[in-house]
């Protein structure tokens, strides 16, 4: 890379993110105009109802969309180069190199047929800048499963032989194995029991803490967001709505999805609030409501956001919102009673 | 592994002993017995014929024939023919053996070989035109009536363009002053692809010694250039390579035509195994973690793909066997399952049971054969077991 890059830019920066996908009843809006930034060893969560389009973002900035996805506008930029320009081949050694991926469905992420280790390794061959021995490289990996807790002598092992939880943090091993920029974590504990959810949980803090790396983490429990990112972006229906730092988001939601959100889940972090339920079905992306898209559900829905698209903006700084009600929204637990 | 395979021999020993039984008790049911056929002639006087009948062991109560008939089996004692009395059966089915596993091994082997390459390829150019020709033809050789695909085979090749000879195995001009039986080059050919095999075999074992990839590599190149070298030497020095080339040259239109129809089903399976692996999470994966795209095809997908493809191998192989009868006795091959049409036509019913036998045996052991690939294959069941 030739650019320098200043302190104060930061690492990932998406603008204005636009993708369909192209379906036979037509086009699928997942991602409408979806811009946010992630700074260097910075955490940020991504929370919303499941199909908000959190994968899709996520898929986006790899460049591994399925064949019926469309970028339609927007930048992806990764210190200073646009990710979305790169050829195949130059975005295929970016992957894993500069963001490797926790998937959702890590129980299936290994291949049946080869020993642990070795899958890590295919990865350390291609990314590492001087392809090391398999000495070497072997070497790297039981670091690795010693800082995930997994006995290094497992690496000779297969898949099957791996518990869930195991196979999980192998896959946050295999994850680090290359130095990346940025880990995105799309649900890595969904499908884990929840003593082991926890566990994962908390080591993936502690890696990140101590690594220093950025982390996208992508959920649909807040709860879980709350406690291991800093900065929290709230998704409804393919949009952004809500993007701050995840004590001002938590201590004071003013979008009303993320404050009938954050109501509707058992609090962790605060007293427990009592609020409107949240009720109704995310819409049908094929034909997404007008102006805001969240106003069928929304208690606090004015003939203006029917009409008009609120825009994002910044109500503090750092924290942006798109609602043009938000002043309605009651700012403290006390309020709602 | 060990216990693995002691478990299937067990079990493939007891399957057979239940073929046999089940074999036995079929040819029983069939009205009238043995001496009738054998000794049916009117004019022989009914003491006579009890005479024949305490020779042959059917005035025995049937569970006794049983019993008997299953001691000699095992024991490799099937009789002597009717028709070419008094040749032994097994020396009838030993000479024809060889043959048979010549003409399958082949077309096996080669079908296989290409068609899984083909299925590969056609899944992963999905929706092309080049998917599309390969289907319409695999699914057309797939259903077309295999007989008369042979015999249209053997027409166009043999008779009209006369490229490849008309039935027979051999060129019996060619043979007359030959110093070796047919059957000799037969087994010679078949010992040397044993041999190779093994040889192959123990490249990989040994070499799969060597930790890192490049010199593994390399040594594998050319341990297996060596046995490649090997094998062509070994042939051109033969005094047997005259023969054998003749052999082989009445091979290839047999050979093509049953490689064509295996190879359209294998091609068919291959693709949607393929397919369907595409679909599994480690592919998405394989991507992500920048693996270029030739190498998910190959060592990815394609190598998962292989498992459905050899279990079907082994359900396929009953109908290699069927087929076995109509290929050898149009193309004139005498192999088993020709040596089994004769038989059940002249009433050679030692040498059809005997047969059946053989067929039964060779069944059994195909699919341990391929239950041990399977277990090489999938780590899965390896550890299991
Ligand atoms: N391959 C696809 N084709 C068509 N629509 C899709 C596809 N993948 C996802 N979608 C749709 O896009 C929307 C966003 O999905 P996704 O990004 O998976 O959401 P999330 O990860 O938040 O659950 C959903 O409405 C989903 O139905
Ligand atoms: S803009 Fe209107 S509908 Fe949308 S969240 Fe705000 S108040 Fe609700
Ligand atoms: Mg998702």
């Amino acid at each position: 890379m030739t650019q320098t890059v200043s302190r104060d830019t930061p690492m990932l920066e998406v603008r204005n993110l636009v993708m369909n996908y192209g379906t036979k009843d037509g086009m699928v809006s997942a991602v409408e105009d979806v811009s946010f930034t992630l700074a260097r060893g910075d955490s940020l969560g991504l929370v919303g109802e499941s199909g908000c389009g959190k994968t899709s973002i996520a898929l986006s900035l790899i460049r591994l969309l399925p064949d019926n996805a469309v970028v339609k506008q927007g930048e992806v930029i990764l210190d200073g180069e646009n990710m979305l320009e790169l050829s195949p081949e130059e975005m295929r050694m970016r992957r894993w190199d500069d963001i490797s991926m926790v998937f959702q469905g890590a129980m299936n992420s290994w291949n049946p047929v080869y020993r642990v280790g070795d899958q890590i390794r295919e990865a350390i061959d291609i990314h590492w800048d001087e392809k090391p021995t398999v000495r070497e490289a072997n070497a790297k990996i039981a670091e690795l499963f010693e800082l995930v807790g997994i006995d290094p002598s497992m690496m000779e092992r297969y898949p099957h032989e791996f518990s869930g939880g195991m196979k999980q943090r192998a896959v946050i091993a295999m994850a680090l194995s290359c130095d990346p920029k940025i880990i995105i974590a799309d649900e890595p504990t969904t499908a884990l029991d929840v003593i082991v959810q926890e566990q994962v949980l908390e080591e993936l803090r502690q890696i990140q803490h101590d690594l220093g790396m950025s982390i996208i983490y992508i959920s649909h429990d807040i709860a879980v967001i709350a406690e291991i990112t800093n900065h929290i972006g709230v998704m409804y229906a393919g949009k952004l709505v809500e993007y701050g730092p995840t004590v001002d988001v938590f201590a004071r939601p003013r979008h009303p999805y993320s404050w009938l959100l954050l109501s509707s889940t058992p609090s962790v972090t605060g007293p427990r609030m009592k609020l409107a339920p949240l009720e109704g079905e995310p819409p049908n992306l094929l034909d997404p409501p007008s102006g805001c898209r969240f106003h069928p559900r929304c208690p606090f829905a004015t003939d203006r956001c029917v009409a008009e698209e609120p825009p994002m903006e910044d109500i503090v700084e750092g924290h942006r919102l798109a609602c043009w009600n938000h002043d309605q929204v009651p700012t403290t637990a006390k309020e709602t009673e | 592994m060990v216990r693995f395979i002691g478990k299937r021999l067990l079990q493939m020993g007891l399957l057979f002993i239940v073929f046999l039984t089940i074999l036995f008790f079929l040819l029983n049911a069939q009205p009238g017995d043995i001496s009738q056929q054998f000794v049916g002639n009117p004019d022989i006087p009914p003491e006579a014929k009890e005479i024949l009948r305490a020779r042959l062991g059917l005035d025995q109560p049937l569970f006794f024939q049983y019993l008997n008939y299953v001691k000699n089996v095992l024991t490799l004692n099937l009789g002597q023919s009717f028709d070419h009395f008094p040749r032994p059966v097994s020396e009838i089915l030993l000479q024809a053996l060889p043959r048979t596993l010549y003409l399958f091994l082949t077309a096996t082997l080669l079908s296989y070989l290409v068609g899984f390459q083909t299925g590969k390829l056609v899944a992963w150019k999905r929706d092309t035109p080049i998917e599309r020709f390969t289907m319409v033809g695999s699914i057309i050789l797939y259903t077309v009536f295999y007989p008369w695909f042979a015999i249209l085979m053997l027409w166009f090749f043999g008779s009209k363009l006369g490229l490849f000879p008309l039935g027979k195995f051999l060129d019996p001009e060619k043979w007359f002053d030959s110093p070796y039986t047919a059957n000799q080059v037969f087994n010679m050919m078949l010992l040397s692809a044993l041999v190779a095999a093994i040889l192959v075999g123990a490249v990989y074992w040994f070499t799969h010694k060597i930790v890192e990839p490049k010199p593994r590599q390399r040594a594998r190149r050319l341990l297996l250039a060596l046995v490649a070298i090997g094998m062509v030497v070994f042939w051109m020095v033969s005094p047997m390579s005259q023969y054998a080339a003749d052999i082989a040259y009445h091979t290839i239109l047999p050979v093509t035509t049953l490689t064509l129809v295996f190879y359209a089903a294998i091609t068919l399976l291959t693709r949607s195994s393929m397919l369907e692996t595409l679909r599994e999470d480690y592919i998405f994966t394989a991507r992500a973690k920048g693996v270029p795209e030739k190498v998910i095809r190959d060592r990815h997908a394609a190598r998962n793909a292989l498992l459905p493809v050899t279990t079907s191998f082994v359900l396929s192989i009953a109908a290699v066997i069927g087929g076995g009868i109509v290929t050898e006795s149009i193309f004139s091959w005498p192999g088993l399952g020709l040596t089994l049409l004769n038989a059940v036509t002249a009433e050679d019913i030692p040498v059809a049971m005997g047969a059946l036998a053989f067929i039964g045996f060779l069944a059994l052991v195909a699919h341990l054969i391929a239950d041990i690939l399977y277990a090489v294959l999938d780590p899965r069941i390896r550890v299991e077991s």
